[in-house]
């Protein structure tokens, strides 16, 4: 247990040296650098590796490589970096290939004023990429929280051979918190499925008990094809119908049936609570110092605070709406997930509170919203 | 000459996938694939030790009908995947098979840094002066004046030097041959294999189907005769005035130095790092 | 193997007679489910070993003058030739 001071960037790369990333390649954009930084001077002693790309794309493919190749591989942006990356997280999630892509969200669009906060790419963190892919997005609420999700990121990449991406914004980015570090080796590591097949045996794609195909790395006697085209169970390129819609179910259902181990969250309401809460990341922070102070005014609200945004908490937020009448949700956007808790809830039970100038919405904005009730 | 008893390439091609392949009858690029086997024969290289890597368009085809580890990647990012896999595995051969347009055009950034860090990888260039899978538009190494899809009062923009683009910057290893020069372009693939640094060999093709009919040059026989025609050995060319030697294809190792690899000069700096920390 | 090769077109008429003394160096053999027919081997080979055939594929035609020279299987862009060397 060592305890630090850190910046919540910092966090990001030392859980993903705690979760076992060795690969890292970035290239430098506000508010993520950090992650890059950190990670150049610390990977080589560990044996890994860094390197910076000339551009994003670029990024994301050699991570992809690097991932192929039996490194776990990470890439750190943000918005302008992350519109960039759109084309190889749908790489990733065709051909299967784990890696994480940590998104420090900046006020957007375009260049937007990249030293402040927002919650922006939420949508495009969903639906940035063209066709219908699945998708697993966390965001922590803070540093010791970074450090915890990058792990998780990492292991859900691996176990579900999956892009995952990881939503900081500049508030958690940026800011420094006590933090204690636990010892690498206590941390939970999960490594792709390995195949036990021999290689003539070997089905990149194909044959396997769970919906997450065994992995082999390139250069371990298992030759085999990877492409973004459709492929069958060999891999290689195909247009039939028969072997497409099979993939499609099953990349799908390999998220869709395990919600129970993908979708974190924290709860603090009960069945009685009229008003409850529901945000993330840095309004997180917000919404429960505004629900610490109406609880003080006596008032029955609810809190829930969401660590997994894609795939969405239907079950709780659904679960919620039972009992609850208002449901309020902060954001720093103008309402990208409020529209998921609308569809869960009714819209009529949503109250959105909203900010996409670069500040965070404040407790006082989320109590008055609270107390309008 | 090459030394066939039977014909090596079948022990090299995936008995499980297809054939024969995707391209056009009398396509150059299965001359290309024919000359990277031959290659890869010659040095003996172990197949687990081969990874290819290709990008988007007719060449993007090519990996998946052999026995190595191959990656169809996006287009114009088969340089930037196959750095990653380098790095991560440094011992692997890994080899690039792009297009013109996939190479020079949307991969132009990695292609230029790729050589710029001179990492060890192999660039095959298969250069037919169109995007032929999308069905003839002009490419830039579409020679000016040429017609095609999207240049039908004919191209104006001046072709891309590929090798001279690669040799300006920081490619170890630069030869150009055409699919008519089959051995030739054998030989260069193998040069450039054996190089620990970026190489780049340029082939040159045709595109009969794209080019060639929106430019009348005939049929593949055709397109593949004229390569023999406008083709002349470096030294020859040197000989010509500068004028003459303009739409000439000039053949030979252009470059060939020694530079330090790029996952080499990594893995020093790791050994360095970990002994100055007394290698946790 | 050079590949400046004289190109000789179809042949009309078959050799006169063939060379017995020296006999064929090479044993062609073309898997016609791969040939395409571009006709590359055929108008490239040095000796006019082939020849198309009514659908334009290539024939065989003429086996005694195959010198394994390889110009035609490493040409094909579909691995449909296979030259086997075969002693004098």
């Amino acid at each position: 247990m060592t305890v630090k001071l850190m910046q919540g960037n910092d966090a990001v790369g030392w859980g993903a040296l705690a979760a076992g990333c060795r690969f890292y390649a970035g290239y430098p954009i506000t508010p993520s650098t950090e992650v890059a930084e950190m990670l150049s001077r610390e990977l080589p002693k560990v044996g890994g590796k860094f390197i910076q790309m000339e551009d994003e794309i670029a990024s994301l493919a050699a991570c992809i490589g690097a991932s192929v190749g039996g490194l776990k591989s990470m890439t750190a942006t943000s918005g302008p970096g992350f519109s960039l990356m759109q084309e190889h997280i749908g790489y990733a999630a065709m051909t299967e290939v784990p890696c994480v892509v940590v998104n420090v969200q900046r006020l957007g669009p375009s260049t937007g004023q990249p030293t402040s906060a927002s919650q922006g790419d939420v949508m495009q963190a969903r639906w940035g990429t063209h066709g219908d892919h699945p998708i697993i997005a966390l965001c922590p609420t803070s540093v010791s929280q970074s450090f915890d999700l990058t792990v998780k990121a990492f292991n859900f990449s691996e176990k579900y051979r999956t892009p995952v991406i990881l939503l900081l914004d500049e508030v958690i980015g940026h800011m420094r918190e006590k933090f204690d570090m636990p010892d690498f080796d206590a941390i939970e590591r999960v490594d792709r499925i390995a195949t036990d097949v021999p290689p003539e045996w070997y089905k990149p794609y194909g044959d396997s008990l769970s919906d997450v195909p065994p992995m082999a790395n390139f250069g371990d006697g298992y030759r085999y094809h990877i492409t973004g085209l459709f492929h069958d169970p060999h891999g290689y390129p195909t247009q039939r119908l028969d072997e497409i819609d099979p993939w499609i179910k099953r990349v799908h259902r390999k998220i869709e049936r395990n919600l129970h181990d993908i979708v974190l969250y924290e709860e603090d309401w009960d069945p009685t609570n009229k008003t409850v809460v529901v945000s993330y990341g840095a309004s997180a922070r917000s919404a429960r110092h505004a629900v610490k102070l109406a609880r003080q005014h006596r008032l029955k609200v609810g809190e829930i605070t969401l660590l997994t945004i894609w795939p969405f908490a239907e079950e709780v937020i659904a679960r919620m709406a039972r009992t609850a009448r208002r449901i309020i949700v902060p954001e720093m956007n103008l309402g990208q997930l409020a529209l998921e808790v609308e569809r869960v809830a009714g819209r009529s039970k949503v109250v959105r509170v909203n900010r996409a100038n670069g500040e965070m919405v404040t407790p006082q904005e989320i109590l008055d919203a609270i107390e309008g009730s | 000459m090459a030394q066939h008893e039977e014909h090596t390439a079948y022990e090299y091609l995936r008995p499980s996938k297809k054939f024969p392949n995707v391209w056009c009858s009398g396509c150059g690029i299965g001359v290309v694939m024919s000359a990277l086997i031959r290659a890869i024969d010659n040095i003996g290289l172990e197949k687990d030790n081969v990874a290819l890597v290709s990008g988007i368009g007719c060449t993007g085809r090519m990996p998946v009908y052999m026995d190595f580890n191959t990656m169809h990647t996006t287009h114009g990012r088969a340089l930037a995947f196959a750095t990653g896999l380098k790095i991560a595995r440094p011992e692997l051969k890994v080899i690039t098979i792009m297009g013109d347009g996939d190479a020079l055009a949307i991969g132009g950034n990695h292609f230029i840094h790729s050589a710029r860090r001179n990492i060890g990888i192999t660039a095959i260039v298969v250069n037919n002066n169109i995007y032929g899978m999308t069905g003839g538009q002009y490419s830039p190494t579409t020679p000016i004046g040429g017609r095609a899809t999207t240049a039908p009062y004919g191209n104006i923009e001046p072709p891309m030097p590929i090798c001279e683009l690669a040799q300006a910057a920081g490619a170890s290893y630069v030869a150009r041959s055409t699919v008519y020069h089959a051995a030739e372009l054998e030989r260069y693939i193998e040069q450039a294999i054996r190089k620990d640094g970026f190489g780049l060999v340029e082939a040159v093709s045709y595109c009969h189907t794209g080019y060639g009919r929106l430019n009348k040059l005939g049929t593949a026989v055709d397109m593949m005769r004229a390569l023999k025609e406008t083709s002349m050995a470096q030294a020859a060319a040197q000989k010509l005035a500068p004028e003459e030697r303009e739409n000439k294809i000039v053949r030979g190792v252009l470059h060939d130095v020694e530079r330090v690899e790029y996952t080499a000069r990594y893995q020093q700096l790791i050994d360095q790092v970990q002994q100055s920390i007394g290698g946790r | 193997m050079t590949d400046e090769q004289v190109t000789v077109e179809k042949t009309a008429t078959p050799a006169a007679a063939p060379q017995a003394k020296k006999g064929p160096r090479g044993q062609v053999t073309i898997f016609a489910n791969w040939c395409k027919g571009c006709g590359i081997c055929v108008a490239f080979c040095p000796t006019g070993v082939f020849a198309l055939d009514d659908t334009d594929h290539p024939v065989v035609v003429h086996p005694e003058k195959c010198t394994a020279c390889h110009w035609c299987d490493t040409h094909c862009p579909d691995f449909a030739i296979v030259v086997k060397k075969i002693a004098p």
